[in-house]
């Protein structure tokens, strides 16, 4: 059984603690990710700016990188999501269109993983803080990951989960949209962060560092001290296994 | 285009243009859709509600209580009478109440029954459309109330239908300051459906020129979305559920 | 009115503006969430949404597919109806059959309801131009008339202006003090319009679904102005996008369930009218002369297109717009057209033949997919956003800097190898700028991202780098797999086997 990790950019370059806190998690219950080395970016940058060509270069790298796998886990519901777009863009190639509805079909965000796949709700962490939690856009409306977070916090012990309100509402983080309407971005991500503090919640989680890193850069400049966490991070923290 | 051109030849003219331009617009539109012209109706598997909606009944009581809960939380009011003759007087206490000087009411037999003329002799009522000469609309601009009897209704909406006829009109409904509408409870429905789908079923040369669903009073919320009653038509409507 | 006005510059600097009036952000933002709370709340008391949803796309799917047929039929029956129906394939078609007819009538003045049609035919002016008196009933199309503006929201078009601004534009129009009371504005409004309505030689109306089987056309309100307009006048011109059309009254009741909850979360509007046909000969009010035009100007041109044939779907009840983050953070006249939010950010380039309107509309989204989720006909505007992006660079007008950047992208993304380099040469380039693990300088393209936040700084070392370490580490003290998992995992696979890996989501 091949259980690969997709790492996604912002896990490799930025956050690998992210990747590791997944690694080192999965491995207590018994699953050995492999890590193809050959992966890139799934390619979403240039797909929402309309490169497409050069999204499918991107997107090959991916394909033949879990060619072999039989399930690909990833940090990130946004990068998961974008899978689901390869055969759209492989439409006119049989090779690469088979090779991309296998991606789809056997690739999963963690928190999928965990509880579709290994049927695991409780991990046994424990995380004596007051947590809310923000849903990623393409995770939890366009991906479907709604259900899954919830389940898994709900089971931590000594965790207090605080609603967010407009919880659903995007931070603004939008890829290059934040750097090209980095104004209007930036409105978007100061009142998500305005909505963060009335919780008064001293840890925000999230499923995917994109958006998490675009929060806690408002939160950082604002000089808030709220700590900013992937899930697989505080559950990894919670359960304190080494 | 000449002013002096009598109507029915101008309208002609028209005529002649648009059944030309249609040819063409018609043909515009199969050709991007990249199939021949569609004559024959297409079977449409998706027509109307959900299946699961189509077998929704509630009982009379239901519907009496979800009708005025719903026509109430909007802000119309609802009151239960039992015979015709109550209705009368519930009008004839409301126009003596608010001072009504003008009434229009619908010309329609049940309507005539409640002899209001008797009642106020002091109100001036009009039967609407009864005399060829007058100016109906501006009658019905000036009445401080409007008299109809709705010919369905729907209690999951809380909606009253009207429609016009030669002894029916628009502005009764529309223009007096009150509006009140007489429903008889055997013509309250459950769905909306129940008044719409008949529309399909009639065929189109027995519709109505106007079919009016009511569902409350004249609202607005176009300033500060600050709900504002009354804006252009009867700010206040009663429903009186007879029978 | 310039309509012209709203439509200089680019989206990113008219959005600018909006930013900096905070009486604008506050309007907008307290009004959509109370519409999107409103719609939220009405579809969970009505229940099975998502069906009805579904249903709502399969009408609007099958009767755009069948358009001609529909639309053919609605034609005739309108005619045996008594209608005069005319055809325009764009603006300068539409203003001319509506100014041959106000000119046959010679007509004076006309009483409008609202109609997004004719603002984006900008009728008003043609009329005006013509000294028509021309009015405009809606209470809110009524002020920014006034005013002398387009309208910003699809159902609600005066939501950037406040009671004193609206109290300021109604003395003016009365002449004497008005107090910025929202029942005396309203009420001075009443009074005002009843003349003109009761005056007016021809009523002018949109149209929110057209019956092709028995020839009606159907209004949805709440004022009961459109009532007025399609009762006193005595010739009444309707205004209708050709893809208005619905098959029956049967469908009405899906649209009359989806429309007025994703509009403003009420079960009903106050009034929903069908008008079959002028007048009866022996009734005593009601228009003696109806005129119904359908407008194509640029929605053929989406039929056919698999990427956007589904915005001739929308039913504009502008529930897209009170959920949009974007919109509601630069209101509907960033966008500089007639349609704003995520809807006019698809449609105005669409009904420009997607090339008129190669400015930066399309970037103005984070393609949250909020307006998909919100549509009750289930338009996916999020991936049309992404469709018109990739036209403009496949057209050859995206920005250069873009393009070699994505190119360079490419180079990089192609080989696992490149990009670790290109990964360590950032970690070198970033140690001048990092402190705290964090960079906070505003230049090149980080000027607007740190205008709001601090970057964060790129790892120490990266996941590949130290993935060989973790990978031991984890292979000494994991336990093993316990059978319930690994049959769990294996059932999975088998069940995709079987399916033959069409793809689609999970479950």
């Amino acid at each position: 059984m091949k259980v690969s990790l997709f790492i996604t950019c912002l896990s490799d370059a930025i956050y690998p603690r992210v990747g590791e806190a997944m690694v080192r998690l999965l491995a207590a219950h018994g699953v050995q990710l492999d890590f193809p080395p050959v992966q890139t970016c799934c390619g979403q940058p240039s797909y929402n700016s309309g490169y497409w060509e050069e999204t499918r270069t991107a997107a090959k790298t991916i394909l033949k990188a879990f060619e072999s796998s039989d399930f690909v886990v990833s940090p990130s519901g946004s990068c998961t999501y974008m899978v689901h777009h390869y055969p759209e863009l492989f439409k006119d190639d049989p090779h690469w269109l088979q090779l991309a509805h296998e991606l789809e079909a056997k690739t999963y965000e963690f928190t999928q993983f965990l509880v579709q796949v290994l049927g695991i709700t409780d991990v046994g962490a424990h995380f004596p803080y007051k947590v809310t939690y923000h849903p990623s856009c393409h995770g939890s409306r366009l991906l479907g990951v709604r259900e899954e977070p919830m389940t898994l916090l709900s089971q931590v012990r000594g965790l207090e989960l605080v609603p967010l309100p407009f919880a659903e509402d995007c931070c603004g983080f939008g890829g290059t949209f934040a750097v090209k309407m980095s104004d209007i971005s930036g409105a978007m991500v100061s009142e998500k962060v305005d909505h963060i503090k009335e919780t008064e919640a001293q840890v925000l989680v999230g499923l995917d560092m994109a958006c998490l890193m675009n929060i806690a850069g408002n939160l950082r400049h604002r000089g808030e001290q709220v700590r900013v966490m992937h899930l697989a991070e505080l559950l990894y923290e919670g359960v304190g296994v080494t | 285009m000449n002013n002096s051109q009598s109507t029915p030849d101008w309208l002609q003219q028209l005529e002649e243009q648009s059944r030309i331009s249609q040819q063409a617009f018609m043909d515009n539109i199969s050709t991007r859709l990249r199939r021949p012209r569609m004559t024959e109706a297409p079977a449409h598997p998706y027509r109307g509600a959900p299946e699961f909606w189509s077998g929704f009944q509630w009982s009379e009581q239901q519907r009496i209580d979800k009708f005025t809960t719903h026509f109430q939380e909007v802000g119309g009011h609802v009151v239960r009478l039992q015979t015709m003759g109550e209705a009368a007087e519930f009008i004839a206490d409301h126009a003596m109440q608010m001072g009504a000087r003008y009434l229009v009411r619908q010309q329609q037999p049940e309507l005539a029954a409640l002899r209001l003329e008797e009642r106020l002799p002091d109100v001036q009522i009009s039967s609407w459309n009864s005399d060829p000469d007058e100016a109906w609309t501006a009658r019905a601009a000036e009445a401080d109330i409007g008299v109809v009897i709705a010919d369905g209704a729907a209690a999951y909406t809380g909606t009253v239908m009207v429609t016009s006829a030669a002894q029916q009109g628009r502005s009764v409904s529309l223009l007096p300051t009150v509006c009140i509408v007489i429903l008889p409870v055997d013509r309250l429905y459950t769905r909306l459906g129940e008044l719409l789908i008949p529309m399909d079923e009639i065929g189109r040369e027995n519709l109505p020129a106007g079919m009016h669903f009511i569902s409350g009073p004249s609202r607005s919320s176009d300033i500060e979305n600050d709900l504002t009653i009354g804006v252009h038509g009867p700010g206040i409507i009663y429903t009186l559920l007879v029978g | 009115m310039n309509p012209a006005q709203s439509t200089q510059g680019t989206v990113k600097e008219r959005a600018d503006v909006a930013l900096n009036n905070d009486f604008l952000r506050n309007a907008v933002k307290f009004t959509t969430e109370r519409l999107r709370s409103g719609k939220q709340a009405a579809a969970t008391e009505h229940g099975n949404w998502e069906e009805w949803r579904e249903r709502g796309r399969q009408i609007r799917l099958h009767t755009i597919a069948h358009l001609d047929y529909y639309l053919n039929t609605f034609v005739e029956n309108a005619r045996k109806n008594g209608v005069h129906v005319h055809f325009a394939p764009d603006t300068a078609a539409a203003t001319d059959i509506v100014m041959t007819i106000a000119r046959h009538k010679q007509a004076e003045s006309v009483v409008k309801s609202k109609s997004m049609v004719s603002e984006e035919l900008h009728i008003n002016r043609a009329l005006e131009l013509a000294g028509i008196e021309t009015i405009e009933s809606d209470l809110g199309e009524y002020i920014i008339q006034l005013a002398g503006e387009g309208p910003s929201h699809i159902v609600i078009p005066a939501i950037h202006k406040n009671r004193y601004q609206i109290a300021e534009l109604l003395s003016e129009d009365a002449g004497e003090e008005l107090p910025p009371d929202t029942t005396i504005l309203a009420g001075y409004v009443r009074r005002k319009l009843r003349e003109k309505f009761l005056g007016a030689d021809i009523g002018m109306t949109g149209c929110n679904f057209a019956i092709a089987e028995t020839g009606s056309m159907v209004l949805f309100e709440n004022e009961g102005n459109a009532r007025m307009v399609t009762t006193l006048p005595k010739t009444q011109i309707t205004l209708m996008g050709m893809e208005r059309i619905i098959p029956s009254w049967e469908d009405l009741e899906v649209m009359a369930t989806l429309l007025p909850r994703s509009a403003t979360g009420q079960r009903l509007t106050m009034y929903m009218s069908g008008i079959t046909g002028p007048k009866r000969t022996a009734d005593g009010d009601g228009p003696e002369e109806m005129h119904i035009i359908i407008v194509d100007n640029g929605r053929s041109e989406q039929l056919g297109d698999p990427e956007f044939q589904e915005l001739l779907n929308c039913i504009r009840c502008g529930a897209c717009l009170n959920v949009c983050p974007v919109y509601r953070h630069i209101g509907g006249h960033s966008y500089g057209g007639t349609y704003s939010g995520p809807i006019g950010a698809v449609l105005t380039p669409a009904l420009n033949r997607n090339v008129a309107e190669w400015d930066d509309i399309a970037n103005a989204s984070s393609l949250c997919g909020a307006c998909y989720e919100a549509c009750p006909v289930k338009i996916p505007l999020h991936d049309m956003l992404v469709y018109l992006r990739r036209r403009k660079v496949e057209r050859g007008h995206g920005n250069r800097w873009e393009s070699l950047g994505m190119k360079g992208f490419a180079v990089l993304m192609a080989n696992s190898k490149r990009l670790a380099l290109a990964l360590k040469m950032g970690r070198i380039a970033q140690k001048p700028v990092v402190h705290d693990k964090g960079i906070t300088i505003k230049m090149g393209p980080l000027k607007g991202w740190n205008t709001y936040r601090v970057a964060p700084s790129m790892a120490d070392h990266s996941f590949r780098e130290h993935w060989q370490e973790l990978s031991e580490e984890t292979r000494r003290t994991a336990p093993p797999m316990d059978a319930q998992t690994r049959d769990r995992m294996e059932q999975i696979l088998r069940q995709r086997r079987a399916s033959g890996i069409t793809g689609g989501q999970h479950e």
